[in-house]
């Protein structure tokens, strides 16, 4: 199914298929039209691993006992227009339309004839103008909090769905199949990204007695990106609203609470 | 033989020599916290007083910048500043060392 190209496609090359079947009728000098649906992109997000992200969802719910899962469309590019997205799931001969909600939030219906078809998810804005996320949020936490064991299961789920494109296109498929979420989410190396609601400048976390906030490395992707790096990073236009969590150390409970200062918070004074 | 036994010896001495980088230009902490004023210094300020430092610069024309401190035990501080798009530290924060930071 991927890769086949959208529009109006014409068969004149292809003169076998033209003349299968006693039946048939003779080749006409007339090139014969087929007119496709949809478009589809080697990029488009697969609904079999959206699905299987919602059961690794399931499956790893204690992290989370409380939350709830739906993905997110975050802006990619500069020049991507983030109001009026569309959203369905489109297989050869299933379509499902996807409510998507003012944020950008939607939930994917299960369905299987489109994971028979190995259906796609499949936006009215190119797939790569935006970056894709799990979002997994216990109710009820203080405003620019988070939960770490959320954060976990965000990317477990994140990697398990195939949302995550960090690596140029030339090698992002040998990223992709060298990294599982084990991988990705247990080792400190995994480079998963979180994004905050708004521009972020100090990020704590607290359990219990201990607090630590965490280093500027792991701020803004690590400070270490380029102008020309950025594209092949999913940060792109959020490098201000980007931290890593240290979900792979296990010495930080799950109801650790991840708090986020805002850049256009009030002035703090210095704290020691 | 030997010279490749040589350049590995030579590659694990490098590395056992080798130091967790800084994560910013050192300075005094407290010489830091009474001459940087979030609301009124200057880029420029900062610039003369501490010199260049790690520093990422955003879209929006805000820049972060880090500073680093000792803080004894071959760990250090940062000290990290907020300059906004026009060029005043809007925010200032102090990250002590922590018991579970690498070692400088």
């Amino acid at each position: 199914m991927r890769g086949v190209l959208g529009g109006v496609v014409l068969l004149c090359c292809l003169p076998a298929l033209a003349q299968e079947g006693a039946s048939a009728p003779a080749p006409s000098s007339t090139p014969q039209t087929v007119t496709v649906t949809s478009t589809r992109d080697p990029v488009d997000k697969s609904y079999r691993k959206m699905i299987r992200g919602m059961e690794r969802f399931e499956r790893e719910h204690a992290l989370a006992p409380q939350a709830t899962l739906r993905f997110r469309l975050l802006p990619r590019l500069p020049t991507v227009n983030m109001r009026g997205i569309t959203l369905k799931v489109v297989g050869d001969h299933v379509t499902l339309p996807v409510p998507v909600s003012d944020d950008n939030g939607f939930m994917l219906p299960r369905n299987e004839q489109a994971l028979r078809e190995d259906a796609a998810v499949i936006a009215n804005r190119k797939t790569t103008s935006m970056t894709w996320r799990a979002q997994v949020v216990t109710p009820g936490l203080p405003p620019n909090t988070r939960r770490l064991g959320d954060l976990r299961l965000e990317c477990l789920v994140g990697v398990e769905a195939g949302l995550v494109s960090n690596s140029s296109p030339l090698f992002g498929w040998i990223a992709n199949a060298l990294n599982s979420p084990e991988q990705v989410c247990g080792s400190p190396d995994g480079n998963f990204l979180f994004f905050a609601e708004r521009p972020l400048f100090s990020v704590t976390l607290r359990a219990g007695a201990r607090s630590e906030i965490l280093p500027f490395r792991m701020l803004y992707a690590g400070g270490e990106q380029t102008r020309d790096m950025l594209p092949y990073c999913d940060c792109q236009v959020m490098l201000d609203r980007t931290y890593y969590a240290p979900i792979w150390d296990r010495s930080w409970p799950d109801d650790t609470l991840v708090s986020i200062e805002t850049m256009d918070e009030a002035p703090a004074e210095a704290t020691p | 033989m030997k010279l490749v036994s040589l350049f590995v010896a030579g590659l694990l001495l490098a590395g056992c020599a080798a130091q967790t980088p800084q994560p910013g230009t050192v300075v005094a902490a407290d010489r830091f916290t009474q001459l940087i004023v979030p609301g009124r210094t200057t880029r420029a300020e900062l610039q003369a007083a501490f010199g260049d430092t790690k520093s990422v610069t955003f879209d929006s024309g805000y820049e972060a910048r880090v500073y680093a401190a000792a803080a004894g035990g071959g760990r250090s501080e940062e000290l990290v500043v907020l300059l906004d798009r026009e060029g005043i530290v809007r925010k200032l924060r102090r990250r002590p060392a922590y018991p579970t930071d690498p070692q400088r």
